[in-house]
């Protein structure tokens, strides 16, 4: 450790003996941390976007249901407790929020067309904090309160039923006896969604009026709560565990949407591949710098190994040497890599892709997303792989004998 | 051999580990860009082909506007003589007429709402998989008998079984209540759970009485032995289609936009990672070459007072670079048809990845295909940069004078 | 007092098919305060003696003693906690670290002996008094001529007070001028401060200033001399 001081300073000195050598290797390296770094928060954009799209779809970050009902969404797999007896169970305080709402596959039928929806008979005031919605921005008016008896669908629907606001659909579904369950509901507002498949496969109507229609009481098919962020649902989802009735089934979203959540991993693990095949693009041309470094300066070591320097204290210089490399390089490539980004944080606008992209899950605009983390990641990665990297031209520096290396010519 | 193509190779080889080292690199680079383009090559082909075989075909004939509407009355009338006749004029193709409509489908249990094709049970298995995929009972076989297949989570789910009957309600072509009882004769599983869940089939002629269709229907799906045929075919296809009939071609880039764009989403950050790999080996060689040509500053000092001139020594560094970088593309393209050939015989699965790729319609292990293209095109552009790195330290050599060279160190 | 002893040393060192006999049953006493000059045509030996004495290389068989301690036998470890501690080193040529200048350079064997900065400060400075290059502190090795950049290497090698200074062809590089100023800066720190000498030269003009000329042939001391310094 009291070497320190002096080994730092050599390597130092002798990284900028050869500074067309160093600058080139500083390029490299920047170039190459800009690179992971750069592509990581495009990828974490796009990924992000289409996990929160997909999980404001699917509102809840934990919910509950019966459990055959995920394989099997009737109503006839719907949760047996009432409303009156889980308003009396979870408090207003108890979560973020929390909704408990009806779920069912139905037919939507026009005068012209009919489609397959997802009827949802939800508490609109209850629903308001998990924002799947802007109950605003709504050509004409949203559901007010659960005993409203409108329908709210989709702008893209209603143009393919060929309705309008003020004009009466049919909502076919069936009862918990498989009787087919129908009634007319008028069309009261038009929402939009960012996700075209929301827009065209989801219609609302209030609790009261999907219950009564389907016959169930005060029951419902799936409660919901709300987490702090999607990213960090385990508090809740214990929560949530110790509280219910053991039969029923509690999934984290990741478990209900799989694919979103499998997604989500291999991302994780894309980013962690990405930042390390580019090391090793790297680490050629970091090990070769190294190994001239000290081929260039064999002389030089011998003569610190025979003033009494110890063979350790070289094995150090040419380390620290690679670590200042890598230090100088991180620090360019991070500011790089933040310089790029901060520019683009409005968005990429990838339109000519936007139908490919929705096929993934995608909006058409592409928001970097820069974690701290994800940088903090490259630079761990680029530090400690480039440690092992140094330590075999290290090792061979300190091995030298001193008499051959001082004698030696060239 | 000639005297500077020797005095190169041997130079080549005067700091061995460097040497190694630099076309370590290039091998490493190399050998990940073939893998990655052929990995590419093969789930882009994947893709598009298990995509389109489901039920897209290379091409469909369509009434105009059904494609983004899919409303019922935007028909194709009198679709199966249309069919007819173009089965007659194009004979390399594979062609088979389409219905559609939806409806809900109840068993004793259950409802839920199901997209109905009739399709021409002797036809259909040329342009679509499903009618292979059957797992339980048989194929629909007679064109007007009023039976049904469905997916294997739809039976599930509606807990009905071969031999059942199902009832459907829907709404015919002229918006009004369609209704009919259909019997269970098959189950398929394509594995693509939406695919499973939300389809089923019934012989075009009871669809078309069912649904008051009045012998029209919504597409003709056409495939071609080849993709590449399939463009060739589009335009006689669209020519032979009758005048003022308001039908047009679709071809399958139409039909599936999504398909074509996330490939090229996939392959522009694939472009990007490409790209930094081929810098990365640029930087790589230039230094290497900036070193190599900096040491010897005294030696050529020596060879320029003899005679030569910097532009010789230039090609004399070029000539070197270009012997690496050979090195580094043969042991390269080797690497990656090594890595690319291991996967094409055993097939490569990500783990966690399965998902993702059921989304893209491909299998959970992909088998590579080896192509002479996707095991050149990577080492090729590498071997370009290559060279492009070597240019710097080269010209350099222009603004060497040989006493102050020889003075040099 | 004994300030080197070597006894019965050999070395052979193989070149291309001829072994070379660099010492041939070498035995040679050094007294502390000693100023004694090897010389011998190249390939004489006196290299070898000399990195054999400074520990920087082994004899295939005999003893070397340092005051009371045998180091042939050390570890590597040890033997650079030696020459640390009881060795100054002149080489003939590249004897600087290029990075450093001639202060750092001066005070790196201190630094690695962990000497405290204001120590060393305080000692570069006299020191640099002492060999005559003042002013040139902050200058790197390559802007300095042949003699200033040996006077450096002296300095750093006599800095910490070793017993013993050690010197290959230190004036190999240097004209007769500077020669004799080296020489003669090695006379006032012999006759000042006790240091023992042992140069290792075919300089004539070197051999003039020794206490003591030892002559070596084919790795065998044919010529052992006590003289008058000039």
């Amino acid at each position: 450790m009291r070497m320190l001081p002096v080994l730092t300073r050599l390597a130092w000195r002798y990284l900028w003996r050869n500074h067309r050598r160093t600058i080139i290797m500083l390029s490299a390296i920047g170039v190459g941390v800009w690179a992971m770094i750069f592509m990581t928060a495009l990828s974490r954009g796009m990924v992000d976007q289409v996990i929160e799209d997909g999980v404001a779809v699917l509102p809840g970050h934990v919910q509950v249901h019966d459990p055959l009902f995920l394989d099997d969404p009737s109503v006839a797999n719907r949760i047996l407790i009432g409303d009156a007896v889980l308003s009396k169970k979870f408090g207003p305080a108890d979560f973020k929020a929390w909704a408990s709402r009806v779920k069912v596959p139905a037919v939507i039928a026009s005068e012209y067309e009919s489609r397959g929806v997802t009827l949802l008979g939800i508490d609109p005031v209850a629903e308001r904090p998990f924002g799947y919605l802007d109950y605003d921005d709504v050509d004409g008016r949203f559901l007010a309160d659960v005993d409203d008896d409108g329908i709210v669908i989709g702008r893209k629907l209603a143009e393919k039923l060929e309705t309008a606001v003020g004009k009466r659909v049919v909502i076919m579904s069936q009862d918990p006896n498989n009787e087919i369950a129908d009634r007319g509901f008028r069309v009261i507002g038009l929402f939009t969604a960012e996700v075209p498949a929301f827009e065209e496969g989801n219609v609302f109507v209030g609790k009261k009026a999907a219950q009564k229609m389907l016959r169930i009481g005060d029951t419902t098919t799936e409660i919901v709560f709300l987490g702090d962020n999607y990213r960090n649902v385990e508090p809740t989802y214990e929560k949530v565990v110790a509280s219910v009735d053991k039969t029923l089934a509690v999934s984290r979203w990741s478990e209900v949407a799989t694919y979103l959540g499998s997604m989500l991993k291999v991302m994780d693990g894309f980013v962690v591949i990405w930042m390390v095949v580019i090391f090793l693009a790297l680490s050629f041309g970091l090990v070769n710098t190294l190994v001239m470094a000290v081929f260039e300066r064999v002389r030089e070591i011998g003569l610190m190994l025979a003033l009494g320097m110890k063979p350790s204290s070289i094995l150090g210089q040419i380390i620290i040497e690679s670590m200042l490399l890598l230090s100088v390089g991180l620090l360019i490539g991070d500011v790089l890599a933040w310089a790029t980004i901060q520019p683009l944080r409005d968005g990429i606008d990838i339109s000519i892709v936007a139908e490919g992209m929705e096929m993934m899950g995608a909006a058409s605009v592409l928001y970097p997303r820069l974690y701290a983390s994800d940088m903090i990641l490259a630079n761990v990665i680029v530090l400690f792989l480039g440690f092992l990297a140094s330590l075999s031209p290290a090792w061979r520096a300190s091995r030298y004998e001193p008499v051959e290396a001082i004698t030696k010519v060239g | 051999m000639n005297i500077v193509v020797r005095l190169a190779w041997r130079n080549l080889w005067r700091h061995q580990r460097r040497t190694w080292l630099t076309i370590g690199a290039i091998v490493f680079s190399n050998t990940l860009l073939v893998f990655m383009i052929s990995m590419q090559f093969s789930m882009y082909g994947l893709m598009i082909d298990n995509t389109l075989k489901v039920f897209t075909g290379h091409m469909q004939v369509q009434a105009r506007g059904y494609k983004d509407d899919q409303k019922m009355r935007q028909t194709v009338p009198e679709i199966v003589p249309l069919a007819d006749r173009l089965r007659a004029d194009f004979p390399a193709e594979r062609i088979a007429a389409r219905g559609w409509a939806f409806a809900l489908a109840s068993s004793e249990e259950r409802s839920y709402g199901v997209g109905i094709y009739g399709v021409e049970p002797k036809f259909e298995p040329q342009v679509s998989s499903i009618p292979g995929l059957i797992k339980e009972g048989r194929y629909l076989a007679q064109s007007d008998a009023v039976e049904i297949v469905i997916g294997a989570v739809l039976a599930r789910n509606l807990r009905v079984k071969v031999g059942d009957e199902l009832t459907l309600l829907g709404s015919g072509r002229d918006g009004s209540f369609a209704a009919a009882v259909a019997t269970v004769v098959g189950v398929f599983e394509s594995g693509v759970v939406d695919v499973d869940r939300n389809i089923a089939q019934m012989p075009l002629r009871a669809f078309q009485d069912t649904f008051f269709m009045e012998g029209a229907g919504h597409e003709v799906v056409i495939t071609a032995p080849t993709l590449d045929a399939a463009q060739v075919v589009l335009p006689e296809i669209a020519a032979a289609l009758p005048p003022d009939s308001g039908l047009v071609v679709h071809d399958w880039d139409a039909l599936q936009p999504g398909l074509k764009q996330a490939i090229k989403a996939d392959m522009s950050s694939a472009f990007f990672m490409y790209a930094i790999l081929v810098i990365l080996v640029a930087f790589s060689v230039l230094n290497t070459q900036l070193m190599s040509v900096l040491e010897r500053t005294h030696e050529f000092g020596i060879i320029m007072s003899l005679g030569l001139k910097p532009g010789q020594l230039g090609r004399l560094v070029m000539l070197e670079t270009a012997f690496l970088g050979l090195v580094g593309l043969i042991l390269g393209a080797i690497g990656g048809a090594i890595v690319t050939a291991y996967f094409s015989v055993n097939g490569l699965s990500i783990p966690g990845m399965e998902e993702m790729a059921a989304n893209f319609n491909l299998p959970p292990r992909v088998y590579l295909q080896v192509t002479p293209l996707s095991m050149i095109i990577g080492p090729a552009v590498v071997f370009l940069f290559t060279l492009l790195a070597a240019a710097y330290p080269a010209l350099r050599l222009h603004r060497l004078h040989p006493v102050e060279a020889m003075r040099a160190n | 007092m004994t300030a080197v002893r070597c006894v019965d040393l050999c070395k052979t060192y193989r070149q291309g098919d001829e072994d070379i006999k660099a010492l041939d049953h070498v035995s040679i006493e050094i007294e502390q305060g000693g100023f004694v000059c090897l010389s011998a045509p190249s390939g004489g030996g006196k290299t070898t003696l000399l990195n054999a004495i400074g520990g920087l290389d082994m004899p295939d068989s005999g003893e070397v003693w340092i005051g009371n301690q045998r180091i042939d036998q050390m570890s590597k470890g040890e033997l650079a906690e030696l020459r640390l501690s009881s060795i100054g080193f002149v080489f003939q040529a590249y004897n600087l670290i290029p990075v450093l200048t001639a202060r750092e350079n001066i005070e790196f064997v201190m630094q690695v002996q962990g000497v405290p900065a204001t120590e060393r400060a305080e000692k570069s400075k006299a020191i640099l008094a002492e060999v005559g290059l003042d002013g040139l502190e902050n200058r790197r090795p390559a802007e300095m001529s042949g003699g200033q950049q040996q006077r450096v290497a002296v300095a750093r090698a006599i800095v910490s007070r070793p017993a013993l200074v050690l010197a290959d062809e230190p004036t190999a590089n240097l004209d007769s001028k500077t020669s004799d100023e080296l020489m003669e800066l090695f006379t006032e720190l012999n006759e000042h401060h006790n240091t023992t000498f042992v140069i290792a030269t075919h300089d004539q003009r070197v051999m003039g200033y020794a206490k003591r000329l030892i002559r070596m042939l084919d790795g065998r001391i044919v010529d052992d001399i006590q003289q008058n310094a000039a």
